[in-house]
């Protein structure tokens, strides 16, 4: 492919490498596996948020100075917010990521001194983007904030070693325009989900994944295995940082199918496994029951209530349970006690 | 109105023409093998020159695998959804009748993964039909299968026992109260909701081989459904399947102007995108014209040497 190195890396993965001083005498470079270590504690930061019509950005920005993102780390980086948009129905906007929870991520990245940030997705139901875009009410959003939309879909790939193993891929194809830019972040929905229990940050991430190589839906990562791709995905791609719309959630038959659950919260952080199991603790799900999560544990991040800072509100002063269905194998048994 | 749509057609496709020939997926950009393929079908449709469809045509046969498959890219032969496209952009094209010919017989014989049905399977369909996948050893989707019956119903396979079974997998994941999404039904007992550019495609991909009175419900919802998409996938299939069953709406051309309009908000529309709507813009117009993606749902019994 046009975009990819001799190696599949990113232009990420290359610098690391050279700055780690792994470079070896047959002329290529090469990232050893563990060149990148995962963090085995991790900060989390939970801020109440009961509408949309709040300061989110506000929110957002002191959540990001309160987990040491500053302008330091931030200055200058390009910054790619990758929402969950799945497909739209005027009566359920449950469904996907808030357009005003991006707003809020743009601005704050912004005001932390970003050189640029973008929305991209790829939808993993609907083959027309643009129809999702303009249905959540994104598109209205972001014209107004002139920034730039990208479907992810119909974009070219560049393929990485699968870093996570879990499946059997040996590969997986990102979109090319990640080799552009220095943040990717998950601003995924607070939902449960009938395959997997609840569906977040990691989960958010099936939807890079371009559908010109993956189909609509992602039907190579189900066969492979849903859970196992989930994995392999936050492994090899290593986003930066999570953002979750739980101001109105989805219960019951996520992602698509539930009803909407206001949990009046925005939770955020670094490590995706992190991010994840603060909001299952939330949702009243008990994060070492959600298999993926479960995995991840000390590999990817952290699940384990001790070994996450938590920062903002408690986890107790905002817990609401989400409706679990019992029915859903996924959701037997899952429940925190 | 015809030659008009025709002439901005064509001007528009050949503003994205590359100069070693074939389009890109976005313009400006890199040759793609389904933007050419949508490109070839829709400047064919605009009576586009042929200097420049040979070239595209020869372009796609390139890039075709030893076993007729055309893929998104070389790197990724599993991802083989373009095959179907190739087939019908080089139906009339004797250079191509042998490149053609492979990829029908691969259509012919690669199926998605199928398996039987268990008792804990949250969907509701028949798991056994085949049709065609999005990539290799995947389940059959809707939209592929639906191109895969219009690509072989075009070269005459219309009656294969493949065409045929697809045409069942269709109406079998039909939603209860009309319309397609990307192929699951009901999931969990629960019906799920419909997609135009879904509908529009199962509807094209069974004009003519189906009976209206199983499709009814979905080309009312259809009917309802396409006044207000602004976009051009869905627009543009929309369109291509409800002509399919002669059901254009009298503001056809309107619609389609709305959408071209969006392009001030969303910038150019990806290459297969803006040939999907050109296409349906044309479609049902000249319902003879054998150009046009959808020309005829009559089969028109061609015997080929691959007919079952």
């Amino acid at each position: 492919m046009d975009s990819e190195s001799p190696q599949g890396l990113t232009r990420r993965d290359v610098l690391r490498a050279v700055a780690t001083g792994f470079v070896i005498g047959t002329g290529l470079l090469v990232v050893p596996k563990r060149y990148f270590r995962w963090p085995q504690e991790a900060s989390t930061f939970v801020a109440k948020a009961d509408h949309y019509q709040l300061d989110i950005a506000g929110i957002l920005y002191r959540g990001m100075t309160e987990l040491g993102v500053g302008t330091t780390e931030v200055q200058g980086k390009r910054i790619l917010l990758k929402p969950n948009l799945v497909e739209t129905d005027s009566e359920a906007p449950h469904i996907n990521t808030h357009p005003l929870v991006l707003r809020g991520a743009i601005e704050a990245f912004l005001r932390l001194g970003a050189g640029a940030v973008m929305v991209a997705e790829g939808p993993g139901h609907r083959r027309d983007t643009l129809a999702v875009y303009e249905e959540s009410g994104l598109a209205d959003v972001l014209t107004e904030d002139r920034i730039k939309f990208h479907d992810l879909n119909y974009i070219t790939g560049y393929a990485l070693p699968n870093a996570g193993r879990q499946t059997a891929m040996k590969t997986l194809t990102f979109p090319a325009l990640f080799q552009e830019v220095d943040w990717i972040v998950s601003v995924a929905k607070m939902k449960t989900h009938h395959w997997t229990g609840a569906t977040l940050s990691m989960k958010n991430l099936f939807g890079v994944m371009p559908g010109r190589y993956y189909g609509w839906p992602k039907n190579v990562l189900h066969h492979a295995g849903i859970q196992n791709s989930i994995l392999d995905i936050n492994a090899t791609l290593k986003p930066h940082f999570a953002i979750i719309d739980g101001i109105v959630g989805m219960q019951g038959d996520g992602p698509i199918m539930g009803d909407p659950k206001p949990a009046g919260v925005l939770v955020m952080g670094r490590n995706l496994p992190a991010v994840d199991a603060t909001c299952c603790r939330i949702m009243g799900i008990d994060p070492y029951k959600v298999s993926y999560l479960e995995r991840a544990d000390k590999w990817l991040g952290p699940i384990g209530d001790g070994s996450i800072e938590q920062r903002g509100e408690t986890v107790a002063s905002v817990r609401t349970d989400f409706e679990l269905i019992d029915t859903i194998s996924a959701h037997q048994g899952i429940r925190l006690t | 109105m015809n030659s008009r749509l025709r002439a901005d057609g064509r001007a528009a496709l050949l503003g994205r023409v590359l100069a070693d020939g074939g389009f890109p997926g976005r313009p400006r950009g890199a040759f793609q093998v389904d933007s050419t393929a949508w490109g070839i079908l829709a400047l064919s449709a605009c009576d586009g020159p042929t200097k420049v469809l040979t070239q595209a045509r020869h372009l796609l046969m390139r890039d075709q695998l030893g076993d007729g498959r055309l893929c998104v890219d070389t790197t990724h032969p599993a991802s083989f959804w373009p095959t179907s496209l190739a087939i019908l952009a080089w139906e009339h094209s004797e250079p191509c009748r042998d490149a053609q010919q492979r990829a029908i017989r691969f259509m012919l014989d690669t199926t998605g993964r199928h398996f039987p049905r268990t008792a804990d399977l949250p969907s509701a369909h028949d798991t056994m039909l085949k049709g065609w996948p999005w990539v290799g050893e995947t389940h059959s989707w809707v939209e592929p299968t639906a191109m895969g019956m219009m690509a072989l119903r075009a070269v005459g396979h219309g009656q294969h026992d493949r065409v045929q079974e697809a045409v069942r997998m269709l109406l079998d994941r039909q939603l209860p109260h009309g319309g397609w999404n990307y192929g699951n039904a009901l999931v969990l007992g629960t019906e799920l909701r419909p997609m135009p550019e879904s509908t529009g495609a199962a509807l094209a991909g069974l004009a003519g081989l189906a009976e209206r009175d199983a499709v009814q419900a979905s080309l009312t919802y259809l009917q309802q459904e396409v006044i207000r998409l602004r976009t051009p996938i869905s627009l543009g299939w929309s369109l291509l399947g409800l002509a399919a069953w002669k059901h254009t709406p009298s503001n056809a051309a309107l619609l389609v102007e709305r959408c071209l309009a969006n392009q001030e908000r969303y910038g150019e529309y990806e290459t297969s995108a803006l040939c999907l709507l050109v296409l349906g813009a044309l479609a049902g117009r000249e319902p003879d014209d054998p150009s046009l993606l959808i020309s005829s749902p009559v089969d028109q019994g061609r015997s080929g040497s691959l007919h079952h």
